[in-house]
Parts: C-alpha cells; sequence; structure tokens
C-alpha cells in the first residue's frame, strides 16, 4: 500500500510543478551584475558532454572516429593523473556519443585504475562497475550518469583530503580533451553557430587564474598549457564571430596539449 | 587513576565538538536543501533532462542574492532548480545575461521553497543564474541548487 501512496504523492508533485508558472513576483527586467563581483561563485565548469549536446544538435557527428581507449603512459606525478584522469573520463563521454561499449568498459576500467594512483581508487569502484553494467545493457543515459558520477566522486574525494588543486586538473584535462574534439568536428564541417560553441572566454580565465595558484606543479605539461591558453585566449575572446582558422589554430593548439597530456615527453 | 582534565582543556575539547557538530549540521542541512532542489528536478528527468551529479549550495539571509556564473551552450535546453529545507522559507533563481538583461523563459516558475528557471540560451556565452531567499523565518537558510540539460 505505502509504495501505491509514494506513487500517488510523486505524481501529484510532478503534475503539480510542472504546472507551476504563476503566482512570483516579477524579477528586475535588467540587473548591475557588478553589483555582484563579491557575491559570484566562480564559473560553473560544464561537463564534456554538455558541449558535444549542443554539437550533436548541429550536425550529424561521426564519433566513432574519436574514441580512444589507449591505455596511454602510467605516469607517477599526481597532477598528471590529474590531468589524463579528466580526459580519461572526457573519452568515456565520447564513447558514450558513439554508442561503444566495449570501450566504454575500458575506459572504466583505467579510471578506476588512475584514481587509485591518486588516492581516490575506493570511491570509484562501485560506479565503474555500474559503468559495465549499464554498457552491457546498452543504456546510454545511465552510462552517461555514471561518469558524471565518477567524476563528481572523484573531484569530492579529492577535496575532502584538501587536494582541490588536483581536482580543478581533473575538471581542466576534460575541459581541453572536450575542446579538442569539439575543433575537429567544427574544423571538419565548419559552421559559425559549431564556431560560437568555442565562445567561453570566462571559463578560459577561470582556469588561467587557477593554473596561476599552483606554482608547486613545476612540470612541462603545466607550463605548456599555460602558454596554451594563453594564445587560445585571443582567438575566441573576440566579439567578432569566431573564423574557420581560428577554430583549425586552436585545434592545433589542442591536439599538442593533449598529446603532451596522454604520452611521456622524452 | 586517569589524570584530571584541566578546565582549559575541557573548554578546548567541548568547543572542538561544538564546532565539528555545527559542521557537520551545516553540512546536512545543505545536503537536505539539495534533495529539495532533485525533488523539483525529478519530473523533468522523465522528459529527457540529464540532470548534474554536482550542486551549488550554502545559505543566505533573506533579501540576500548570490550569483552563479555558468557558461552555457546554444543549442542546449537548461533547468535550474534550486530548493531549501526550510518548508516556510521562500526561494527564487532567475538567469541574466552576462550584460544583466533577465533571459529565462516564461516557464519559469516559484513555489515557496522550491524555483526553478528555465533557459534556451540564444547565445553560447556566461549567465548569471541569481539565487536569492525571498523570505525565511530562519536568519541564514540553506539553498541549494542543481541544473540539467537537454
Amino acid at each position: 500500500m505505502r509504495p501505491f501512496i509514494n506513487l500517488i504523492l510523486l505524481a501529484g508533485c510532478s503534475v503539480s510543478f510542472l504546472a507551476m508558472g504563476a503566482g512570483a513576483a516579477e524579477p528586475p527586467r535588467k540587473i548591475d551584475v557588478k553589483r555582484f563581483s563579491k557575491n559570484i561563485e566562480d564559473v560553473v565548469v560544464p561537463l564534456p558532454n554538455e558541449i558535444f549536446a549542443a554539437l550533436n544538435k548541429l550536425d550529424s557527428v561521426n564519433w566513432k572516429a574519436f574514441v580512444r581507449t589507449n591505455k596511454g603512459t602510467n605516469f607517477t606525478e599526481r597532477p598528471r593523473i590529474a590531468l589524463f584522469l579528466g580526459t580519461v573520463i572526457a573519452d568515456g563521454f565520447i564513447a558514450v556519443q558513439a554508442e561503444d561499449a566495449p570501450s566504454v568498459k575500458e575506459i572504466g576500467q583505467r579510471v578506476v585504475s588512475l584514481a587509485k594512483g591518486i588516492g581516490v581508487g575506493n570511491s570509484i569502484v562501485p560506479h565503474a562497475k555500474a559503468i559495465t553494467e549499464a554498457a552491457d545493457r546498452r543504456n546510454w543515459p545511465a552510462v552517461r550518469q555514471e561518469l558524471d558520477r565518477t567524476q563528481n566522486s572523484v573531484q569530492q574525494a579529492m577535496n575532502e583530503v584538501h587536494d582541490e588543486k588536483l581536482s580543478q586538473l581533473v575538471s581542466l584535462g576534460g575541459w581541453l580533451r572536450g575542446t579538442e574534439v569539439l575543433t575537429s568536428v567544427v574544423n571538419r564541417h565548419f559552421s559559425e553557430d559549431g564556431a560560437e560553441l568555442l565562445h567561453q572566454p570566462d571559463l578560459l580565465e577561470y582556469f588561467q587564474r587557477k593554473l596561476a595558484t599552483m606554482p608547486e606543479f613545476n612540470i612541462p605539461v603545466i607550463t605548456e598549457i599555460k602558454s596554451s591558453l594563453q594564445e587560445v585566449k585571443p582567438l575566441i575572446e573576440t566579439d567578432e564571430p569566431i573564423s574557420a582558422a581560428s577554430v583549425k589554430k586552436i585545434n592545433e593548439i589542442t591536439s599538442s596539449i593533449d598529446a603532451a597530456i596522454v604520452t611521456r615527453n622524452p | 587513576m586517569r589524570p584530571p582534565i584541566s578546565t582549559a582543556r575541557h573548554t578546548a575539547l567541548l568547543i572542538g565538538v561544538l564546532l565539528v557538530l555545527q559542521v557537520a549540521a551545516s553540512r546536512a542541512s545543505v545536503d537536505d536543501a539539495q534533495s529539495f532542489a532533485l525533488q523539483a528536478a525529478e519530473p523533468y528527468v522523465k522528459q529527457g533532462y540529464q540532470v548534474r551529479e554536482d550542486y551549488w549550495g550554502g545559505d543566505l539571509g533573506v533579501g540576500e542574492k548570490k550569483a552563479v556564473r555558468q557558461q552555457l551552450f546554444k543549442g542546449n535546453d537548461y533547468w535550474f532548480w534550486m530548493g531549501t529545507e526550510v518548508e516556510q522559507g521562500k526561494v527564487s533563481v532567475h538567469i541574466y545575461d552576462a550584460d544583466g538583461r533577465l533571459c529565462e523563459q516564461p516557464d519559469s516558475w516559484q513555489k515557496g521553497h522550491f524555483a526553478a528557471a528555465h533557459l534556451i540560451p540564444k547565445t553560447t556565452g556566461s549567465y548569471f543564474v541569481i539565487v536569492a531567499v525571498e523570505s525565511s523565518p530562519e536568519e541564514r537558510t540553506h539553498w541549494a541548487l542543481v541544473y540539467g540539460f537537454r
């Protein structure tokens, strides 16, 4: 009986939420956002699948061409593992777009081993299991959700042990891989709408600010990322539509950073 | 025989325990607020919105506002849901573009301790999601914001 009552309550709740719309005070049509300068949260970093969803609506994308299951190098430096972990999670979202179950499962296992490398593996194991199960059922929305949970759990576990900087590198790795794929797709079939998805100057500035607080991570790949972001900045900060040449340039830059993240430099 | 605990040590211990309890209580309330924000999101999941696992939250006084800056993409359809565990409270959430212009869809809504704002961005870029506690019996009211897209 109780489950039935719960169902009725949930249905009632759902209907009432969807039917709402009136009864609220009118918000101001315009505000001075500078007034909030002391009360603004840092920009929220989107997940790669948010960008891929927008991209998918513009054009049919051959996601299989971007699937990558190469296990990459085994790193020992924690910042390198964090960056790599971010790119691997992004690869997971790409494999989901391609509906490639074997790759999704392989990526799930790779995420666990990388998370163990930075001491947060325990929080990931249940998610990796759920990813495998959902991929076997080809339940792609469930795989997407588990990948999101995986990234969230990794970052929460890092934040709990005051490794916020590593957590930010996971986000940065994912964003860089997402941007590389976005520019590859738009570069192949250029459209202004596709190029507009690169208009993310606040996000770029956010990563620059965060990297500036990491002098202790004095490794070549971080130095390369810093100078690359500086190069990308004027290309996406423009008030004009982002050009095909800029897209190509950003693709070259992000591909080069991605190569530096996944391979060990001599 | 156990050594006697000095008054200073005893007080420090008590303060420490109270601090831990306060932090735990504060976290629990933001988590409660999150569960209400997710409750508001639930009907939309059935419509195909992917709700992100992450959430943003804290506490606000009555009339106080906070801005959450979001990078949003043209082509996606977004909903932001806000909730608080203070059932007598009234919260609001609205979306403004980078120039401070209200840009949410007219089906955005507010009802008591739940509120939601809907946006189909006309351009890719930064947006400000402004959350506020309009009224509340509490001095500080916990809030949480979640969002989803399709």
